[in-house]
């Protein structure tokens, strides 16, 4: 065998022997107690756009893409969306101070006013998330409102 | 596989760097008030104050008063360990119900701030905030030092914002050196 197939061979054993170590999936399968729908009212219009834009690192149900089952693709995202759901967890929403809630919902609106959120790189692939002018506009709208109503 | 093991290496490398430059920075800190530290901990532990708080929430405002995203980063660092080490065993109830109310959303402002040094529109957007959670403490600490609250009527899109400063001198940290003096103080805390 030669040098390069011997490598070539080294590679995919590693990539083969990686498929085995799965993340833990972020699959809840229900609506938490303290789930934002709880505490804040979330206009009919406003909903699914934080499903499909926010939920799969925001809260403790993803929607994973068929390649999250290939490592390490599956890794990189499981650490997306733990760092994510660190920093805001709309299924735990609830569970935060009122403080940190109008903290959070200020956030989502300057965030998303700032063009940082959702991801780039994550629209890239999610066509579905990218946000129109219109959307992010009702989004902002609800949160800035919603951070008012909270006292 | 060359180029994973060069990137774990570059990881470690970095991490490395990250708590030689932490300890240098505690290192220089401490070397400041060399006098304190000699005289124990718990001697400055049992004045049990939120100075250390507002001081390095006074540098952060300044920093960004400069337009200094690297310096409001490096006392947005100092005022999360401020905030960690703040001991509240002296505090009365009223004070540290306060503090245990302001301490996770300012911990977390703090530690946003520090990890964008690069980003001073965002590191002002979460001192907005602070400034709020930084209010509502130190109302409860009379003692501490004489600070204004003030008000810049033109950030946000004229939504305005307020700051604490320990001078009555109007220096805006919202705008920085572009509207320097827009502002005016509200309140003598």
């Amino acid at each position: 065998m030669s040098r390069t197939k011997k490598i070539l061979l080294v590679i995919l054993i590693l990539f083969i022997g990686i498929q085995l170590i799965h993340p833990v999936r972020n699959i809840s399968g229900q609506v938490s107690l303290n789930d934002i729908s709880k505490t804040i009212s979330i206009p009919e219009n406003v909903r699914p756009l934080l499903r499909t834009a926010c939920y799969d690192c925001h809260s403790d149900n993803t929607d994973y893409p068929w390649y999250a089952t290939i490592q390490p693709v599956g890794w990189f995202l499981a650490s997306h969306i733990k760092d994510g759901k660190k920093e805001l967890n709309f299924s735990e929403f609830g569970s935060y101070s009122t403080r940190r809630q109008k903290s959070k919902l200020k956030s989502i609106a300057s965030q998303i006013n700032d063009g940082e959120m959702p991801l780039s790189s994550y629209t890239f692939i999610h066509r579905n998330a990218k946000l129109s002018k219109e959307q992010k506009a009702a989004i902002m709208d609800w949160a800035v409102k919603a951070e008012e109503g909270l006292e | 596989m060359k180029i994973l093991f060069m990137a774990a290496i570059a990881v470690i490398g970095l991490s490395a760097c990250n708590t030689n430059g932490n300890q240098s920075k505690e290192n220089t800190a401490e070397a400041g008030d060399t006098a304190l530290t000699q005289s124990g901990n718990s001697a400055i532990k049992s004045e049990s104050s939120i100075s250390e708080v507002v001081t390095a929430y006074l540098q952060l405002k300044n920093a960004l008063v400069n337009d200094n995203s690297k310096e409001a980063a490096t006392a947005g660092g100092d005022l999360q360990q401020a905030i960690e080490k703040t001991d509240t065993t002296s505090f009365s109830a009223e004070q540290q119900k306060v503090f245990s109310e302001v301490r996770e959303d300012a911990k977390e402002h703090a530690e946003h701030i520090a990890s964008n040094g690069s980003n001073i529109v965002h590191q002002r957007e979460h001192f907005e905030t602070l400034s709020q959670d930084l209010y509502d403490l130190v109302k409860v600490f009379p003692s501490s030092q004489t600070l204004y609250q003030t008000h810049c009527p033109m950030y946000n899109n004229n939504k305005g914002a307020n700051w604490l400063s320990e001078t009555k001198e109007i220096k805006n940290p919202y705008l920085g050196t572009k509207m320097l003096t827009c502002g005016e103080v509200k309140e003598e805390i």
